[in-house]
């Protein structure tokens, strides 16, 4: 997902006669955004705000119950270990696909796909059959007379399995700012006597930051918003706050709970995306210029 | 001739004067009137798993009979009927509800029954509420892992909330709605009377559920207790009979404490507003027959709920058959009355611990 | 750039790890779908194809499994134009307006799934859409409009416009333009497009969860009801299949964008 804004200004100025042609284009687009999304999401703050009656008491509800914030707490939790493990293990291997042959990448990139197009559902359906107790993982540590790890509804389980489903959303974005590093940059503070880590550490790490940043901003938005592998993969201690939301709804019909819930999901999404697109952008432009 | 003429018309206008009369007649639970249902389409909802494909299998004679084409939907949700309601879209036409529900909510949500157009005369006695037959008779029961605790088992339910004789991991119900029967038990062990319980007395209640800590595992639907067990995952486990019948048929090494095990039933009900309440009605007269009792408890060891029923089930099944002499001397009796009354406080309070603290 | 011997071997290595990481848990199923007993605990025991059997003959699961293709083609389609369109007309606009826009568009990518499916849910339930094909189209073509647009907008800026005006100045009409010179040209835009968006739907899941009945259930609906209610590994069965024909379908475009992009060398 690029975030270019690089388009040419002179070009479309030149066509601006044609005011009008181009918003009737959009606009089926945006009739529908705004029948599908736009009305649905007003509902939803409506309901925070007026169920079952008109005032804040939704919102103080969810910030005077300690297990609301708990949970909340936890949702921030997990999404911050999903990214970190994401970073570290798309680090390494975004930087090989820009380093070996084609064929090798090719083959690295299909690894990257295959699982990003295979049914979310399925993936998260593996992650139960292998961290199950007589699942694989346990299988094999009780052959091995090992003891057993406990991971099917822990933290720990639905960090495994989220940051499987999220890290092809870390190498793209990752590969494809490495990809246009410029290794000459590298040779010369080489040549300048500088050792291979000083080298990796002054030159590389500082030109790929954008495509971390840009990563990792979206792995970790991604993440909170998480709901099928939580629920398959969690238990009670590891509830995100989409769990709480579905349950509020679904179960309790507290439309206006649920929706003050959803409403402070919505607004923590939106205050890191306005606080990520300067850092992002700033950054973007850095790595370009240089 | 002529006389001929007159006999047929007599017999036509006297098989004609007859119909109406016919269909006023009483039902008879079990029977449905040939291709009655044609190019119809009826919504049966239920929890799943064994239970739900042993209910379908009883209303396969219904299905071929009538000629309707069985939708099948779950697990029954209570907000989901509710949601439904409200916006006047009813998709599920007969519902299998856990116990309280019918009670709660009806009228609202759930249809007052018309008993002239169901054979109730078959269900045992004070089972039939105002919105709901019952749907079977079953219990919850204690299971311990044989591997965890061999010469040293759980006897009762006050074993199961003690952790430092029993260590070991405890998986409760936490699909929904409480279990009232489990926080009664919870309630004995403060030396409470469960029959003289009162709202204050609830969270005292609960909080003996959270003192288990962090051993706890709230299964959310039949199949995961089931999974729990056939993988030796939890050490002590609350299930539905029929589960830790599949289960321990599956090679789950599992031993039940019959000891208090709780007597339960689920509920058939009608929700408010489906578009064809007759359909509906001849799906639960024909689900109350004996023969489709019968189908249902061999493939379940649920207790049928017609009073002739004479299910033949193999031994696995018989194991956990509760509606035996033996049985229902050990069983125990939720005070309904009471979890009826305080219904949304009470759920309101467990949702909290199933949240998770 | 030249690595220590090291360096290369631990860079492998963790590559390799990170690649099974990726790719092995998912291949799990694949046993497990042959299995004898009707569970998923691991190992699998026995050899069956009943599960596959299940699949094909049972009609909770074809029925779900073609109303995924129904609504996942129309999706495909109906994305595919709407987002072009949008396309077109915001590289035609002023940036700022554009980028404006542009990002409004792609909010579907943001939004957490619950709080979208509530509202949908809610929005649904006033106006009689739960369960039907109009409900579950709209819905999913909202969510895959954004790769279109992505996808389309990206062929857009690599192309020169300046091929357009030359073939106007030959004397091409606009259609004639658009048809000859611009639509194959951003082509492969517009096809990733519709594969993102097929893909899109045929997957989604949360928003369906929301606004599916018995009347009209999608297969990622069916295999998480499945996985909920049951250890039945007919689940199994379908994820092996739907990874077998990834597999191929990957395969196979990188195969011939490979053989192409040679092809043109």
């Amino acid at each position: 997902m690029s975030t270019s804004d690089t388009r040419s200004d002179s070009g479309a100025a030149s066509r601006a006669r044609r005011n009008w042609g181009p918003l009737a284009l959009a606009l089926p687009a945006l009739l529908l955004l705004v029948g599908v999304i736009g009305y649905p999401l007003f509902t939803v703050v409506l309901r925070s705000l007026s169920q079952p009656e008109w005032g804040l008491q939704n919102y103080i509800w969810f910030f005077g119950t300690p297990v609301n914030l708990v949970v909340l707490q936890r949702t921030f939790t997990i999404s911050a270990w999903v990214t970190l493990v994401c970073v570290v293990a798309a680090y390494p291997y975004a930087y090989a696909m820009t380093a070996v042959g084609p064929k090798a990448r090719l083959l690295l990139t299909l690894c990257v796909l295959i699982p990003f197009w295979v049914s979310g559902v399925v993936r998260t359906l593996a992650w139960v059959i292998l961290l199950q107790d007589s699942g694989v993982i346990n299988s094999t540590l009780r052959a091995l007379d090992l003891g057993r790890l406990r991971l099917i509804r822990t933290q720990t389980g639905v960090v495994i399995g989220m940051a499987q489903v999220l890290l092809p959303f870390m190498i793209l974005p990752l590969y494809s700012v490495m990809k246009g590093i410029d290794l000459r940059l590298v040779q010369a503070s080489r040549s300048l006597g500088a050792s291979p880590l000083r080298a990796f550490f002054t030159v590389y790490l500082p030109l790929s930051l954008p495509g971390v940043y840009a990563g990792a901003i979206i792995v970790f938005i991604l993440a909170l918003g998480f709901y099928i592998t939580p629920a398959l993969l969690g238990g009670p201690r590891s509830t995100m706050l989409s769990t709480l939301v579905q349950n509020q709804v679904l179960s309790l019909l507290q439309w206006g709970r649920g929706g003050a819930m959803g409403v402070v999901l919505l607004l923590a999404t939106f205050i890191l995306l306005a606080l990520a697109g300067p850092l992002m952008r700033q950054k973007h432009k850095q790595g370009a210029r240089s | 001739m002529k006389t001929h003429l007159t006999l047929a018309a007599a017999g036509v206008a006297l098989v004609l004067g007859a119909l109406p009369a016919m269909a006023q007649e009483k039902p008879v639970a079990g029977e449905v009137k040939e291709g009655s249902l044609k190019g119809k389409t009826l919504t049966f909802v239920s929890y799943g798993g064994i239970y739900q494909d042993g209910q379908i299998a009883a209303l396969k004679e219904f299905v071929d009979k009538s000629g309707v084409k069985l939708l099948s939907d779950g697990p029954t949700e209570t907000a989901k009927i509710q949601a439904q309601v409200e916006s006047g879209n009813v998709s599920w036409d007969v519902v299998d509800t856990s116990d309280f529900p019918p009670y709660v909510y009806c009228g609202k949500l759930f249809q007052k029954l018309d008993m002239s157009k169901i054979d109730t005369s078959k269900i045992p006695a004070g089972q039939v509420g105002e919105c709901s037959v019952p749907a079977m008779n079953y219990g919850v029961v204690l299971m311990y892992n044989n591997e965890t605790y061999k010469d040293n088992p759980p006897k009762s339910w006050a074993d199961f909330f003690d952790t430092e004789k029993f260590p070991g991991t405890r998986a409760i119900e936490g699909s929904g709605d409480v279990s009232g029967g489990l926080l009664e038990q919870a309630f004995r062990l403060n030396g409470g009377d469960p029959k003289a319980m009162k709202p204050e007395d609830i969270d005292g209640a609960i909080q003996k559920v959270r003192d288990i800590g962090s051993d706890t595992i709230f299964w959310k639907t039949g199949a995961e207790s089931q999974q729990l067990a056939e993988s030796g995952e939890a050490d002590m486990i609350m299930m539905w009979t029929g589960r830790a019948m599949a289960a321990v048929k599956n090679g789950a090494k599992y031993t039940p404490v019959w000891q208090d095990w709780l007597v339960v039933m689920d509920q058939l009900t009608i929700p408010v507003g489906v578009k064809d309440t007759d359909a509906a009605y001849a799906l639960i007269n024909a689900y109350l027959g004996k023969s489709a009792q019968e189908i249902l408890t061999e493939k379940t060891s649920y207790t049928p709920i017609n009073n002739e029923a004479q299910p033949k089930v193999e031994p696995a099944v018989a194991a956990f058959l509760t509606n035996t002499p033996e049985r229902q001397k050990q069983g125990y009796q939720q005070n309904i009355k009471f979890w009826v009354d305080n219904y949304e406080a009470v759920n309101e309070k467990w949702s909290a611990v199933l949240a998770g603290n | 750039m030249a690595m220590h011997p090291c360096t290369r071997v631990m860079l492998g290595l963790s590559c390799l790890l990170v690649a099974l990481w990726l790719v092995a848990p998912t291949l799990v199923v694949v046993p497990m779908s042959f299995n004898g007993n009707k569970s998923l605990a691991f190992p699998p025991v026995g050899f069956s194809w009943q599960w596959y059997e299940n699949f094909v003959s049972n009609p909770e699961w074809s029925t779900s499994f073609f109303n995924s293709l129904k609504v996942a083609l129309i999706v495909a389609v109906l994305a595919t134009v709407l987002g072009t369109l949008a396309a077109f007309g915001l590289d035609r606009m002023k940036a700022r307006t554009a980028g404006l826009l542009r990002m409004l568009l792609l909010t579907p990518m943001v939004v957490p799934g619950v709080v979208l499916a509530i509202g949908i849910y809610a929005v649904y339930l006033d106006t009689q859409l739960v369960g039907t094909l109009t409900g579950f189209v709209l819905a999913h073509t909202i969510l895959a409009l954004p790769f279109v647009l992505i996808a389309v907008q990206a062929s857009l800026e690599v192309f020169d416009k300046r091929l357009e005006t030359a073939a106007a100045s030959l004397g091409a009409g606009r259609l004639a333009t658009f048809r000859t010179v611009t639509l194959p040209l951003i082509a492969p835009g517009i096809l990733s497009g519709l594969l993102f968006a097929f893909a899109t739907s045929f997957d989604e899941i949360i928003v369906s969860l929301f606004i599916t009945n018995p009347y009209l259930k999608t297969l990622p609906v069916q295999i998480f009801s499945s996985i909920t209610r049951d250890a039945d590994p007919t689940v199994a069965a379908v994820g092996t299949i739907l990874l077998c024909a990834t597999t191929i379908l990957i395969g196979g475009g990188l195969f011939l964008m490979g053989r192409e992009r040679r092809g043109n060398l």
